[in-house]
């Protein structure tokens, strides 16, 4: 609810009771009754008049009723009109809480002082927020390991991610350049999930960034990525704490994934229990849910719940109504990642260059299986 | 980021208006209604003052009629102090909660306009601001305006795809953009107008990296230009980068092999670009966030063969231009200038004009 900070000329909130006098009310300012307008109340029917008449023109309006977050601002943007003999503005982009709005009414002509008003919403009170989990969650991720998930309790703020993430090597000292900075920053659209990649310059063998800076990260050693507890949520309040992931590097994985590693655990006949699937290594968490899914014999996806436990190793399905007896596939887009970026088309690393027309392409793979009763 | 006119060098611009006339004005296939913006990333240019603008939170694109056309475009410069700060009195809020995505200067009217966040979360409002000659800022009215709409791509519910840099260019607008969850670039092609038939397309542009060929790699920025009655697209990649191929080649599903003409050096990113002629050579000015502005020699990269060579910095000869450090947006005004955002040494950040090196 908006404050009404200073007196003179501010409008009460209550409106007055119904006219018992004919006693004249100096003009005054209010809040819109839903409090996304400011008015002008108590102005003579002569002023009122006056705008909007045909011939008005549209660029007098912040002359006669402005309203600025600060002396030297700009007015807002918004819309001006008289109606029901109040003079309103209503902005384009709704109030913000925390914000000081100064409404200031002129009359044409009058040499008067302007009328004055302060109105401020209160600071919304929101829960602090926190880094829920990052993924992937094993402590162990290859030398070419492309992306963390950093995943947050609330809605976050855009434009400052990179100030405040960095990878630490075994001595707590910070690695130049080791993240590929985009200024648009890739956000889910509730904001309350980051992909973080590393520098692919610094993967791939042979790029210039590899060349001149060497990997972000080498076999056998331990590294801890930073998330700052300085980053913004979306209400403008830094993180409660920050957070850090430790973890070892291992082998780079330079093959494709490869399905046929994988194992399926079926489950019975008329239950609820979840279908299995257990893969050889970690793989990308929020491909595993996305690209991965059950079709029942006409190829119509079946409705349930994806979970991804293990270490991001296993992944099972929990349908809405118990299993039928029937044939069901498991399918799986053939761009499912692993933790390097490979997937089952193409490795990360190479990339050949072939015509499009040479090029077989298969948008899914499909693992059949039939449940009996 | 880049205005279509940028494209046309001095040579092919007769040429290019005399065809200009004999075509349809690009308002003709817009429909009047509120363009339902979700979000607002890259804009850019097209004749007419038709501009166009992404919306990543919707992977859409929009074709918008400006109405923003005069006989006679404004000249001179345009310069204002602690823009961020105007901009976000303009929409009711204070600098720190907003974000300005891009700049365009409209060539049909001279006026300089920006693409603008109103809020830093998922709530975040879109909004359009023009600013005119005079200095005047106002917010552009999205309602009841020409418009058509096409989508980019498929989205899920966690799933999105940040837009990087958009142009239009010969009928169709190139978009290019970044999966949060693949490791997938995407430069789509969208044909202008929008319609069911003409859906995007994407296009998998191969630079040639040491011997290597590279792909997926995120475009960061690029620009067209015309060169010899050749339009081609400069691309500047996040890892270093500057690839040059044709906009001919860039057929459905098509799998380009563009061309590696400089390496531009590590820890840097690039930021925005534009091509400008003096002297009756071309060149490129090209804004990193670690290594300053660099004007770069186009002369001669029609032949350029490619780079295979370990060094680095290699390929077309450049100058920095340390007198605009901090630079974060740059569009070309006119043919001797650029209006650029920069951010000053005090933190301030300001809108200028500044003549092309």
């Amino acid at each position: 609810m908006l404050c009404c900070l200073l007196a003179p000329g501010c409008g009460a909130r209550e409106r007055p009771p119904a006219s018992v006098t004919a006693t004249p009310q100096p003009p005054s300012i209010r809040l819109g009754a839903d409090e996304q307008a400011f008015e002008v109340v108590n102005l003579d029917a002569g002023q009122l008049s006056q705008f909007g008449k045909p011939g008005w023109p549209a660029e007098r309006w912040p002359d006669v009723l402005a309203v600025r977050v600060g002396p030297e601002a700009p007015p807002m943007a918004g819309a001006w009109d008289v109606a029901d003999g109040v003079l309103r503005f209503r902005p384009r982009f709704p109030l913000r809480p925390g914000m000081r709005y100064t409404v200031a009414y002129t009359a044409p002509g009058a040499n008067a002082a302007p009328l004055v008003a302060e109105f401020a919403l209160p600071k919304l009170e929101t829960p602090p927020t926190i880094v829920e989990q990052v993924f992937p969650t094993s402590d162990l991720l290859p030398e070419n390991h492309l992306k963390f998930y950093i995943h947050f309790s609330g809605p976050m703020s855009r434009g400052e991610a990179y100030e405040h993430l960095q990878i630490l090597d075994g001595n707590g000292k910070p690695i130049e350049s080791a993240f590929l900075e985009l200024g648009e920053e890739l956000w889910a659209p509730d904001g309350q999930r980051f992909t973080l990649f590393f520098d692919p310059g610094r993967i791939k063998h042979g790029l210039k960034p590899r060349e001149d800076l060497g990997p972000v990260l080498e076999k056998g050693k331990r590294y801890t990525l930073v998330v700052g507890p300085g980053w913004h949520d979306a209400h403008g309040n830094t993180l409660k704490a920050g957070f850090r992931k430790t973890f070892q590097v291992g082998e780079p994985i330079e093959k494709l994934v490869d399905p046929k590693t994988w194992q399926l655990e079926l489950p019975t006949v008329g239950g609820s229990d979840p279908l299995t699937l257990v893969l050889p290594m970690p793989h990308d968490h929020a491909l595993l849910h996305r690209l991965v899914w059950v079709a029942d014999e006409h190829g119509r996806k079946v409705a349930g719940k994806t979970t991804v436990t293990d270490q991001e190793k296993r992944w099972q399905f929990t349908p809405d109504k118990p299993w039928p007896a029937g044939k069901f596939t498991l399918v799986a887009d053939t761009k499912l990642e692993d933790l390097a970026g490979n997937n089952l088309e193409r490795q990360f690393e190479v990339d050949v260059f072939r015509p499009v027309e040479k090029e077989i392409k298969k948008d899914t793979i499909e693992l059949p299986f039939v449940l009996q009763p | 980021m880049m205005s279509t006119m940028r494209i046309l060098s001095l040579a092919t611009l007769g040429a290019a208006l005399l065809a200009a006339t004999a075509q349809a004005d690009l308002t003709d296939t817009l429909k009047k209604g509120t363009p339902d913006l979700k979000s607002i990333g890259p804009i850019s240019f097209g004749p007419d003052g038709v501009l166009f603008v992404s919306d990543p939170q919707s992977s859409s694109l929009f074709a918008i009629d400006t109405g923003d056309k005069a006989n006679t475009p404004a000249t001179g410069t345009i310069k204002v102090g602690k823009i961020d700060e105007k901009v976000a009195g303009v929409l009711g809020t204070d600098a720190k909660d907003i974000l300005i995505n891009d700049l365009a200067v409209n060539p049909a009217s001279g006026n300089v306009y920006l693409s603008v966040s109103r809020g830093k979360g998922p709530d975040a409002k879109p909004a359009l601001l023009k600013l005119d000659h005079k200095g005047k800022l106002e917010a552009v009215e999205l309602k009841d305006v020409k418009f058509s709409k096409a989508p980019l791509a498929n989205l899920s519910d966690k799933k999105t795809e940040a837009v990087t840099c958009i142009a239009y260019v010969k009928g169709q607008v190139l978009v290019a953009g970044l999966g949060n969850e693949n490791w997938a670039s995407t430069l789509r092609s969208v044909p202008f107008p929008f319609t069911e038939a003409n859906k995007p397309t994407s296009v998998e542009i191969y630079h040639g990296a040491h011997g290597k060929f590279e792909t997926n790699a995120p475009v960061r920025t690029f620009v067209p230009f015309d060169l010899k009655g050749q339009t081609n697209i400069l691309a500047a990649y996040t890892c270093t980068p500057l690839v040059k191929f044709g906009v001919d080649e860039l057929k459905p599903g098509a799998k380009v092999k563009g061309t590696t003409v400089a390496e531009l050096g590590n820890g840097n990113r690039p930021l925005d670009m534009l091509v400008y002629e003096k002297g009756g050579k071309p060149f490129l000015l090209l804004a990193n966030n670690k290594r300053g502005v660099m004007k770069i020699k186009l002369e001669g990269v029609e032949d350029a063969k490619g780079i295979v060579a370990k060094t680095s910095v290699a390929g077309l000869p450049y100058d920095t231009i340390k007198e605009l450090d901090g630079i974060q947006q740059l569009a070309k005004l006119s043919n001797d200038s650029a209006v650029i955002l920069i951010r000053a040494a005090n933190g301030e950040l300001n809108l200028d004009t500044v003549p092309l090196p």
